[in-house]
């Protein structure tokens, strides 16, 4: 994948300046400028770490890292999204303290609409679609900031491992699942 | 076939095991020794004590999860019930992933087996630059040979497709290459090791000393997660546990008082200098939680003509040391040539790409091989290692940067694991970095290696072992702990856990802290008994 310069297009360097300094302080200024309203900050129902907002992007983030869902057809694709999203709230429940703040960090970042626009070139999640999504996903892995190639790492990892570890991720992977002669031994 | 399981047998027959989210109103409880941690110290530590006579009290943080719940051989739920942050624990910028047991049996539960003694070059190293005593190549050599009785450790000569690769690759260009001794008894070949072995053979501390330190009247208690130990003068007077609600992680507000005479830290070399962090014990060195080492590790992926399957068959059985010692213990980075297992979760992780790329390559699995180098941290003065400090909340943190010297390694692991793969056949192979793309010859390899920027985040980086952070040392200005793993400052405290290694090991380290905390547990043992 080519290194994409960080000054490219639509993404004003005033703005990748911020985030390079980190999470914390592209936050202060986001939210110093449009607030954080409270709605925002209530959980998503039936999640125990992710908000609504979040929600929104690993829902349209999810399609564009994991293209194979494109295999599945629409009812089927709704329901693996959303046990990927399960996977995901699981995982982030579990960190410790440290790691949780860093990704509630990157996530309130990307929750305030005028920030995203300006970071990521996506407006509003749900009418982003899977080009746009790769688009962002490529200018921030590629970005000469670490602190963008974190959260580029970090969001695609989320989400590929916590879709794969479904069972019916693997006939596309070619693992056929637990060793046949192991499993029925013991489970019989 | 219905496997029995250990421990419903077991608790059946008497055995004191409780489960700390049962509990619902504040305890004390009363040993001769408390230990803190139950993986490869902890539970060595609890059978030597418990054979001794001595009343063990072995306290866990994680679950108790046992072969019962294992026989779904899935890897999301290994991944979510047994190892530390979900399989999610990274370094505190998020930089290196952190592969850790988390349940009773702690990493001995997922570990894949590897089970190296503690090369010599380490312990001569540590005796005449760390000024570590009574661990010398022969004074240990009789404990490595009780604990490889005691787990069954045995060579391994079974090889999967995804270790042939290394074997083949090391023989065409006559690199040192050696089979790894296993601690399995019974082992029926699946490559489950890391999801906890369905099948009871893996001799982990899960099935083998913490079952017979119970026999012997231990108590068990998990889910219960000690918040600090208290100290009155040079003495531990208690300490302090909360009980965890089913979930393991949300105290569930019921306290528990332990009380002992002498007590063990060996919660492992992130959450052990936490612990004493969190107790503000005295530390007038400021050595706590200092020089922490990870065996960094980076890996190289090859797509092969054969058939790998990468997810069965004993996980590791061929390893190299041709570029471990080539400079001596303290030239450019040494470093271990070994494979990993691949399933689809961690797998995906692992490639770290996404959209067309992730497809091809997650169907492609079958004929992926993958090689890892263990980096050897620690040894000059160029690689100091990580520390541990802590969150708002008492929860560690681990702070690791890799210096030039560590990077120039990581190059030459690159180009070592790329060369030995084509050597094996390969069709093509990349580096696990996010700017390496595949190559298809080792010319063409050996150019692209060169131009990859050895930067955080862009190369994927891991590590499964925690090592140092309360290094021994007979001088208490270099460590935590004595070479007997007795605290500097406080008379009743012991450390038996990897975090006492001075330098990292430079192999697998099971064996290392079985050894080890062997022959420390059976010195202290012979004092609490006079």
């Amino acid at each position: 994948m080519p290194i994409e310069p960080a000054e490219d297009r639509g993404l004003p360097r005033r703005d990748f300046l911020k985030v390079g300094l980190g999470f914390s302080l592209a936050l202060t200024v986001g939210t110093a400028v449009v607030g954080c309203s409270d709605a925002a900050k209530t959980l998503s129902t039936g999640y125990v770490f992710l908000r609504p907002g979040d929600v929104e992007l690993f829902s349209a983030l999810t399609p564009a890292v994991v293209t194979e869902l494109g295999a599945f057809d629409a009812a089927k694709r709704s329901k693996l999204v959303e046990r990927t999203l399960q996977n995901i709230d699981g995982t982030c429940a579990a960190l410790d303290l440290g790691s949780r703040q860093e990704l509630r960090k990157l996530l309130d970042l990307l929750a305030i609409g005028p920030l995203r626009y300006s970071l990521t070139g996506v407006g509003a999640w749900n009418e982003a679609g899977i080009d746009k999504m790769q688009v962002f996903l490529a200018r921030w892995r590629g970005s000469r900031f670490a602190t963008l190639n974190a959260g580029g790492n970090v969001l695609v990892k989320l989400t590929s491992s916590s879709f794969y570890v479904l069972p019916e991720s693997w006939p596309s992977t070619g693992y056929p699942g637990p060793l046949e002669y192991v499993f029925n031994a013991i489970n019989s | 076939m219905a496997l029995p399981d250990i421990y419903t047998e077991g608790i059946a027959s008497g055995w004191k095991v409780v489960d700390a989210a049962k509990l619902t109103a504040p305890q004390t409880m009363e040993a001769d020794v408390a230990i803190i941690g139950s993986g490869a110290g902890g539970g060595v530590a609890a059978e030597i004590l418990a054979l001794a006579g001595l009343k063990v009290l072995l306290l866990e943080e994680g679950a108790l999860r046992t072969s019962d719940s294992f026989k779904d051989m899935d890897e999301g739920r290994a991944l979510r019930e047994l190892y530390q942050e979900g399989a999610a624990r990274a370094t505190s910028d998020g930089a290196i992933a952190v592969l850790q047991g988390r349940s009773v049996g702690g990493s001995t539960t997922v570990n894949w087996t590897s089970s190296f003694r503690t090369p010599e070059p380490t312990l001569k190293f540590w005796a005449a630059e760390r000024e570590v005593v009574g661990h010398g190549v022969d004074d240990m050599k009789p404990w490595f040979e009780k604990m490889e009785a005691r787990l069954d450790v045995m060579l391994w000569e079974a090889q999967n497709a995804n270790n042939s690769v290394l074997k083949r690759g090391c023989d065409k260009l006559g690199w040192e290459a050696h089979s790894i001794p296993r601690n399995v008894r019974g082992c029926w070949n699946s490559g489950y090791c890391g999801f906890g072995c369905p099948v009871n053979a893996k001799q982990s501390m899960l099935v083998s000393t913490i079952p017979e330190a119970l026999r012997h009247g231990a108590t068990l208690v998990h889910r219960l997660r000690v918040r600090q130990l208290q100290h009155a003068g040079d003495k531990i007077t208690g300490a302090v546990g909360e009980a965890l609600r089913e979930d393991g992680r949300t105290p569930s507000g019921t306290l528990v008082t332990i009380k002992a005479r002498h007590f063990i830290a060996a919660g492992g070399a992130i959450n052990t200098p936490a612990l004493l962090l969190r107790s503000q014990l005295p530390d007038p060195h400021k050595r706590l939680g200092q020089h922490t080492l990870i065996h960094p590790v980076v890996l190289s992926l090859a797509q092969m003509p054969e058939r790998i399957d990468p997810f069965y068959g004993a996980p590791q059985s061929t390893a190299s040391d041709h570029f471990q010692w080539k400079d001596g213990a303290t030239g450019p980075m040494g470093y271990k040539l070994e494979v990993p297992p691949i399933f689809p979760g961690i797998g995906a992780g692992v490639l770290n790409v996404y959209s067309d790329d992730l497809r091809k390559e997650m169907a492609a699995l079958p004929h992926t091989n993958a090689v890892l180098a263990l980096l050897r941290d620690g040894f000059v003065e160029q690689s100091p290692g990580g520390s541990i400090r802590l969150a708002d909340d008492g929860s560690p943190m681990l702070d690791y940067e890799l210096s030039d010297y560590v990077w120039e390694g990581v190059k030459r692991a690159y180009l070592s694991m790329a060369e030995l793969q084509f050597a094996a056949g390969a069709q093509r192979v990349r580096q696990a970095h996010i700017d390496a793309s595949y190559q298809t010859s080792w010319t063409d390899a050996k150019k692209a290696i060169a131009e990859l920027p050895l930067k955080k985040f862009r190369a994927t980086l891991f590590t499964a072992h925690l090592m140092g952070g309360c290094a021994m040392s007979q001088n208490p200005k270099r460590g935590v702990v004595d070479s007997g793993g007795r605290h500097h400052q406080l008379a009743n405290l012991s450390v038996m856990d990897g975090s006492v290694f001075p330098t990292s090991i430079g192999a697998n380290p099971q064996l290392s802290i079985y050894g080890l905390v062997a022959q420390n547990a059976t010195a202290l043992a012979k004092q609490l008994k006079t």
